[in-house]
């Protein structure tokens, strides 16, 4: 299976508004199982999602689509095979449900709106309500569905549970992980993607700082930030999270980005640091042994 | 499914904030109705004909006769405040058509696409932004017979950049919301994007502007009808009453006042009428 | 007279009749942290500005006393000093509540001053040496601080004036985790150092357990079950706190 070359790709892609780069130089592959893309706010993750989705052209490198960049595939089937799944808030305000889902589809295909409701758990019904007259999760329900509509291959779902509360974020999760499709995952929660990904890459300040199976990357992280980000989410009945180092040290323009927030930093740090192998995974740390052990 | 729908606790915190109330809006309404209706039944209304001067009851004071009093040719002045509302209101709605019409198309394109699109767009908006009005309407006037029509041609020259930029910064604000990307997403062609997302997205605060600068454009005719520019005697008009009464004010109070009402309680109107709809047309607030 | 800071009996929240919020006892004595969990919609933040009076149009009934002050029957005047000195309300969205065109130091030393509080310069620095926060952000403006920033100012500003008790409203879901952290972090040391009374409202079972000695779970407007963090988290009696819990991820 792994020896497919992945549909989508980003290879070596640098992107940014304007002149400035906010994502350097990231290739990720979105391979079957899942991958999730983890990091916090500033990190890049929402542009990264944007150029996977075709919205947004990378100032360096490319975006594969099979053996074709973006800019030359066909993108009437790519707007087919990949579609995304943003926030609840992802519907226009003044359009119906239904309308909204049947939005791309065919004329004739627009009897389907009732299963694509069904399919995503919501009474067909609702297909003639408006976004404000639906709860948060069902709003989601009705991204996902219009989504499904065009029956795409791979979902690109950002953030698709943050503004939800957790007994409605349960179900919907439920939901995406039944669904036949690849997905990659753009999130801050390490929980959504440790359900709903089978590997995961972590961005700091537009890089990827580590990338591996998800499991092994938080049972044991070997970036600083990886660690101090999984040491952050507090665990119920645990100790009170601990913040380690300063978060507010703006990213390093020059080494490693980290760096100043780190509590391992050392000199070798203002080199930058080349992505290597470490226990089967990409780490982007001088001292990634040391976090390991 | 449980459906926890819209929360109590968001929707107390909302009631607390400032509103016209809706009695208000509809109160409105009703005056521009009233306003409207007398605009456009004014011959039948009129107590006297529109344009019969009569030099010995000249600036007669308001009385039974004349409620409004007589002006400086012995004209009746409600009678030609009736008709003046006709030239007036349809010196603003034919500015605000067109304006509108030219101004948000021209923003809605220019905000959604951005790029060198949005720069064309804009830097030509600017150039007309540059020009003093009156002066491009002087300019206008030379070349064009003085007139309503004129009149019109002139301040919706210098009106319709306003709406471009209204329209333009709320399009481009519209064009970044996820629903446009997921629409993009889907392939929806951008033409298909901007009229069914974009614009209807991006009208609220344009009719709002709409209501609240029907008063501006009757004004600014008025301006224009002073430097001869605009409406000319006979035609009653709201702004040319105003500024030839306005000598008299200390005088013969009448003749200036109640046209300067007129102009007042239209603008007033429509104002009150664009709340109304700011808060009708916001599809959170239209549901309670 | 009890000493608890913070102390509610029988408070009903309502609008035009329709009851948001039913709390038939609370109470937080200093340096104490009880939390407020449910969902949205369960009543919980109206529960919490209740508290202080803030909530608008509505019809409450009980007893309320914040800081030994009766805050249904106070005065306004009495209802503001409270506010502003000596209970203090932190938000969910820090930046809301700072004004945009001041600078922060201005803006503390304007309320310390309001306040009578001698001595600002010094209480100045030590209230943000307390939360970790350089002081030269003083001199910055509200846009030039992150979220995590602003709400460490914001908690700062609440120690500066005096603050006993400090009622947070989802203080960090705005917040990446490894901020959130910090800003947990400073909280329960105010809160042993200074005995701090904390009323936290949150949606977060998990970061409650860490911080709460005690929790209330209200559901639709209701308390479904409230008691010792440790108990209601790890045996918890009611169905609805159960499906909370199996609902974190």
């Amino acid at each position: 299976m792994t020896m497919l070359r992945a549909e989508l790709r980003a290879d070596r892609v640098t992107l940014g508004y304007g002149r400035r780069p906010v994502v350097h130089d990231v290739s990720i592959d979105i391979t079957e199982g899942g991958v999730g893309l983890i990091g916090e706010s500033g990190s890049g993750k929402t542009t990264l999602a944007r150029a996977f989705l075709g919205l947004l052209s990378p100032i360096s490198g490319n975006i594969w689509y099979g053996d074709q960049t973006l800019k030359k595939a066909d993108m009437r089937k790519f707007r087919r095979d990949v579609q995304p799944v943003f926030q609840a808030e992802a519907l226009d305000p003044r359009m119906r449900v239904g309308t909204s889902i049947a939005e791309a589809l065919p004329r004739a295909a627009r009897s389907r709106v009732p299963d694509l409701l069904e399919q995503v758990g919501l009474d067909p019904e609702l297909a003639g309500r408006r976004p404000h007259e639906l709860s948060g999760g069902q709003r989601q329900r009705v991204v996902i569905a219009r989504a499904l509509a065009v029956g795409p291959r791979l979902l690109i779902l950002d953030e698709p549970t943050s503004a939800l509360d957790v007994t409605v974020q349960a179900r919907v999760l439920d939901l995406l992980a039944s669904l036949d499709t690849e997905r990659l995952l753009i999130t801050h929660n390490l929980a959504v993607v440790e359900r709903l990904c089978r590997t995961s890459h972590v961005l700091f300040a537009g890089r990827v700082v580590e990338s591996g199976p998800t499991a092994d990357l938080l049972a044991n992280p070997a970036h600083p930030y990886t660690r101090a980000l999984r040491d952050a989410v507090p665990k119920l009945g645990g100790d009170p999270p601990e913040a380690k180092g300063r978060t507010e040290a703006v990213p390093a323009a020059t080494g490693c980005p980290f760096r100043l927030r780190c509590p391992l930093a050392v000199a070798a740090c203002e080199q930058a640091p080349e992505p290597r192998d470490v226990q089967g995974r990409q780490v982007a740390c001088h001292r990634a042994e040391d976090v390991l052990t | 499914m449980t459906t926890e729908t819209r929360t109590p606790e968001t929707q107390p915190l909302r009631r607390t904030l400032p509103r016209i109330p809706d009695r208000f809006a509809a109160f409105g309404a009703v005056l521009i109705v009233v306003v409207v209706l007398a605009a456009v039944l004014a011959p039948w209304l009129a107590p006297y004909p529109v344009d019969d001067p009569r030099p010995l009851e000249r600036l007669l004071p308001p009385s039974g006769a004349h409620w409004f009093g007589t002006d400086q040719v012995g004209r009746d002045v409600l009678t030609r405040i009736l008709y003046g509302g006709r030239t007036s209101l349809f010196i603003a709605v034919a500015v605000l058509a067109v304006s509108a019409l030219a101004g948000v198309t021209l923003g809605v394109v220019a905000g959604y696409a951005g790029g060198w699109i949005r720069d064309v767009i804009m830097r030509v908006t600017d150039v007309f932004l540059a020009f003093p009005a009156l002066l491009l309407s002087l300019a206008l006037a030379v070349v064009l017979q003085p007139g309503v029509n004129t009149v019109i041609l002139a301040i919706a020259v210098t009106w319709w950049p306003w709406y471009t930029r209204l329209a333009a910064s709320m399009a481009a604000s519209i064009a970044t919301r996820p629903y446009v990307d997921a629409a993009r997403c889907l392939g929806v062609p951008a033409p298909l994007i901007i009229l069914r997302h974009v614009l209807p997205n991006s009208l609220t605060p344009v009719l709002v502007q709409l209501s609240l600068d029907a008063g501006g454009v009757i004004l600014t005719s008025a301006a224009l009808s002073y430097l001869g520019l605009g409406a000319q005697e006979p035609t009653a008009e709201w702004g040319l009453m105003v500024q030839q009464g306005q000598t008299l004010f200390t005088t013969n109070w009448w003749v200036v006042t109640f046209p300067g009402l007129a102009i007042l309680v239209t603008a007033f109107a429509f104002n009150v009428l664009g709340e109304g709809l700011r808060n009708a047309l916001d599809p959170r607030r239209a549901v309670k | 007279m009890s000493d608890h800071l913070i102390e509610a009996r029988d408070l009903r929240v309502s609008y035009g009749g329709r009851v948001v919020a039913e709390v038939p006892r609370l109470d937080v004595g200093a340096g104490e942290c009880v939390a407020i969990v449910g969902e949205s919609g369960s009543g919980k933040s109206t529960t919490l500005l209740s508290l202080l009076g803030l909530t608008q149009n509505a019809e409450i009934s009980g007893q309320v006393r914040v800081c030994g002050v009766d805050v249904l029957t106070a005065s306004p005047r009495a209802l503001r000093e409270l506010r502003g000195a000596r209970a203090a309300l932190v938000m969910q969205s820090p930046h809301a509540a700072l004004s945009p065109a001041t600078r922060l130091g201005v803006l503390m030393r304007r309320a310390l001053k309001l306040h009578g509080v001698r001595d600002v310069d010094r209480t100045m620095a030590r209230a943000m040496e307390e939360v970790l926060l350089d002081r030269e952000l003083l001199r910055r403006y509200p846009h030039e601080v992150s979220g995590g920033q602003a709400q460490r100012f914001a908690i700062a500003l609440a120690i500066a004036l005096g603050a006993e008790v400090i009622l947070a409203d989802e203080p960090t879901s705005a917040l990446d985790v490894t901020v959130q952290a910090e800003v947990v972090g400073v909280l329960r040391r105010l809160r042993a150092e200074r005995d701090l009374a904390l009323l936290l409202v949150s949606h977060d079972l998990a970061l409650v357990s860490t911080i709460a000695d005690r929790v209330l779970v209200m559901k639709d407007g209701a308390v479904v079950e409230s008691g010792p963090a440790a108990t209601v988290l790890a045996e918890p009696s009611h169905p609805y706190t159960r499906e909370l819990l199996e609902a974190l991820p």
